[in-house]
């Protein structure tokens, strides 16, 4: 028997006959089920939000961690399994720390991105002597925000390894209706406030929840502060100036 | 009384066996060749002395007097060669003194290789030795644990191979004495140039029945060059921690004062 | 003298205390293997407001032999392909030269991967710590050179960094290194840093105000420096042939080469 797709889709590197790698494709898809991650940037740095998805009241809000840090001025912001992210934020955190040890500079934003997508594509069988790492894809998409001499910036990277710089980028669930919302709210010159805002708004459209200052987390990456998480205090002064509705 | 003192040597094995270094001895790591040629002998010399890397002396004087017509060119160990060298000369004019007789080239390399020899080597000289007596044009080479040479040409010290290079390529029997002095002065300058132990200037003796000249310098190819900057320093440059005034009623207590005149005056600042 | 002591027949000078030299029949002996060799040769670097000299010679020893009049001890380090076009960085590496090329070509292409890893030249501050851990990463089994690290800093003032063989470092104004080190250290002490140096009739005693030390002149550090080598060249056997400079700029790196004595 042959039925088209089907087989092609159990060999972790093995291209389908439309030269199509479906375990790949798979993985992009268990992003969109993933919460919802937007990340602004601006001329003064970088504003990272995600949606936390609280599904019980019985949930201690401030351990979902899907805001994190890499490195004084790199942190990131992750959509689909959680645990995946963690291999490469420790990954990339390793990276980082490292240059700092050899080179006594901070990592470039693009280098701690290209060193995670290095470690994107390192599943299946391995190259002939070469121990491969992982059976699968990563499930799991990252926003990187940081500050380097070039100023702010962020990346999106993605399981297939490769990634993309954006002034404006969402990613999870309610990526799409996100992602219109800021084609039409971004522009060049946004202040930090504004994009602060700007992340909140968004988010609250795309958001199945009502967003409160518990369901949401903020990050900025700055030249001055570095990459701060919001306190409970400064998220709950944020989403007191959203417009209500 | 002459000889050694050998009061310390105990002491000093003792000191060395639990670690102290041996103290460095200022050695000749030379060049010194010497050349027969129709009617005489040519010896010559390099003016480097070092003390490990470092040149100690940048013109040092080599070829050493022992008789009027016998001269030796030194190798090794610097006061070796120079005390050696010297308590020949000494030796060699009283036996002439006592002889009546001009001293002969042989005469001298026996007493050398026998004084080396009792000192199994101790001593660190190595010598070429030259001259012009009543048998002919001699020329020896003798080593510090008393072996001995007669060759037509000859090299030793550590530019011996360089300087032995231009013997082979270009030496030649009945060689006049404007050739061997030539010869000789190319074979110490392959060493200066070639062996670092090696420097500075070629010094050349030339020996005949009838004299000994020594052309001291007779080659000059490493000059300084100028400095680009002028390092003096303008007075007061130098702090004085502390002044101690004593006049001169003061030192006429213990010396005798006498006032210069102003052309006698030194020469300090210039 | 040993007859005066008590105690059974000693062999030799009857000592007090053990002598080391060992009973060569009675132990084993092991083969000894001594890969390095000291091949000679000085360097010398002076950093300027906007500038960094390095100089070197290029005499090449193993004992009292010269093995080469011309082995350059200068390097540039990153920059374009085989002749490292544009680069910013020179290296100079004295001691055991087996090592210094080794340490060079490390060097060299962990600087030309940078470029393409980060998409910008290293800095020099950067290469200074990378080459600090690549001589510690060694620290048992030692590259045997002294280096000595040019170019200009992230405001284009002159940068000079100095190490030791397993990696310790330092950035100064002026450093010299290799066989005639101690010999020219001394007189940049004096020259460049005005050590010693008082200015006349500003106090008395400890009062006198020393001189200030500022940043030299390129033309004057240049004269230092090639005075620094004649001087060098008349006292130290090792030093001599050929004297390589490289002067760092914002424009680039300029290559000199004057001859020294040969003797």
């Amino acid at each position: 028997m042959f039925i088209a797709r089907s087989e092609y889709d159990r060999g972790i590197n093995t291209f389908s006959p439309e030269g199509r790698l479906f375990q790949v494709e798979y993985s992009l898809e268990a992003i969109k089920l993933g919460s919802t991650a937007i990340g602004v940037s601006t001329s003064e740095g970088v504003i990272l939000g995600v949606e936390k998805r609280v599904t019980s009241t019985l949930l201690e809000t401030s351990s979902v961690e899907k805001i994190v840090e890499i490195d004084r001025h790199i942190g990131c912001a992750m959509s689909g399994l959680q645990a995946d992210a963690r291999s490469m934020v420790e990954h990339a955190r390793v990276q980082s720390q490292n240059h700092a040890f050899h080179y006594n500079e901070p990592l470039r934003v693009e280098s701690c991105t290209q060193a995670i997508c290095d470690l994107a594509l390192r599943f299946g069988e391995g190259a002939d002597g070469e121990e491969s790492i992982m059976s699968r894809p990563f499930g799991v998409a990252l926003l990187i925000a940081g500050y380097d001499e070039d100023g702010p910036s962020l990346y999106h990277a993605e399981p297939s390894g490769t990634f993309y710089r954006y002034d404006a980028k969402a990613i999870g669930s309610g990526s799409e209706g996100a992602q219109a919302e800021l084609q039409n709210e971004f522009h060049k010159s946004l202040t930090l406030p504004e994009a602060e805002q700007l992340v909140l708004k968004t988010l609250k459209q795309v958001m199945e929840e009502k967003l409160d200052s518990k369901n949401v987390q903020l990050a900025s990456v700055t030249k001055d502060k570095g990459f701060r998480i919001y306190s409970d205090e400064e998220m709950a002064e944020v989403v007191s100036r959203l417009p209500t509705n | 009384m002459g000889g050694f003192d050998f009061s310390n040597h105990n002491r000093n094995v003792a000191l060395h066996a639990k670690g102290m270094p041996l103290p460095k001895a200022t050695s000749t790591g030379t060049t010194i060749v010497g050349c027969l040629f129709d009617g005489g002998v040519v010896i010559a010399a390099d003016t480097r002395a070092t003390s490990g890397p470092i040149v100690a002396d940048k013109n040092c004087e080599k070829l050493h007097y022992i008789a009027p017509n016998i001269w030796c060119a030194g190798a090794g160990t610097a006061a070796d060669t120079e005390f050696t060298t010297a308590l020949m000369a000494s030796n060699l004019e009283l036996h002439s003194l006592s002889t009546g007789r001009k001293p002969r080239v042989v005469t001298c390399m026996t007493m050398l290789k026998q004084h080396l020899f009792r000192y199994q080597g101790h001593i660190g000289a190595y010598l070429v030795v030259a001259g012009c007596d009543p048998t002919g044009s001699h020329l020896f080479t003798v080593h510090a644990h008393g072996s001995t040479d007669k060759l037509p040409y000859v090299t030793m010290g550590s530019g011996s191979l360089a300087a032995m290079s231009v013997f082979e390529t270009s030496w030649q029997g009945n060689m006049t004495r404007d050739e061997a002095v030539k010869l000789c002065s190319e074979a110490i300058m392959a060493g200066i140039f070639n062996d670092l132990g090696s420097g500075s200037n070629v010094d050349v003796c030339v020996i005949t029945p009838e004299k000994a000249t020594l052309l001291r310098n007779y080659i000059t190819p490493n000059v300084r060059e100028k400095k680009l900057r002028n390092y003096k320093f303008p007075k007061g440059t130098t702090a004085v921690l502390n002044e101690k005034v004593i006049t001169k009623e003061d030192i006429s207590k213990y010396v005798t004062v006498h006032e210069l005149q102003d052309d006698e005056a030194m020469d300090v600042d210039s | 003298m040993a007859s005066i002591l008590p105690g059974a027949p000693q062999e030799g000078i009857g000592y007090s205390f053990s002598q080391a030299a060992p009973n060569a029949a009675s132990e084993p002996r092991q083969h000894s293997f001594y890969p390095y060799s000291d091949n000679g040769g000085t360097s010398l670097g002076i950093s300027g407001t906007d500038f960094t000299i390095m100089a070197a010679d290029t005499r090449n020893v193993s004992g009292y032999s010269i093995n080469t009049r011309y082995s350059p001890r200068l390097y540039l380090i990153g920059g374009e392909g085989p002749e490292n076009k544009g680069a910013r960085i020179v290296l100079s590496v004295v001691g055991f030269t087996a090592d210094g090329s080794a340490l060079k070509e490390r060097l060299d292409n962990i600087v030309k991967m940078y470029k393409y890893h980060h998409g910008k030249p290293m800095s020099v501050s950067a290469c200074a710590q990378r080459l600090s851990h690549l001589l510690y990463s060694k620290r048992f089994f030692p590259f045997y050179v002294s280096a000595i690290l040019g170019g200009l800093d992230e405001e284009g003032k002159g940068a000079l960094y100095s190490y030791d063989y397993v990696g310790s470092y330092e950035r100064e104004q002026c450093r010299s290194a290799g066989a005639a080190s101690s010999l020219i250290m001394p007189f940049l002490d004096n020259q460049v840093n005005f050590k010693n140096q008082y200015q006349p009739g500003s106090g008395t005693g400890h009062n006198l105000q020393a001189v200030v030390a500022e940043p030299l002149p390129r033309e004057r550090v240049t004269q230092l420096v090639r005075d620094a080598f004649t001087s060098a060249v008349e006292r130290h056997i090792e030093v001599g042939d050929g004297l390589q400079m490289m002067i760092i700029t914002k424009d680039g790196v300029q290559e000199k080469y004057v001859e020294l004595k040969k003797d």
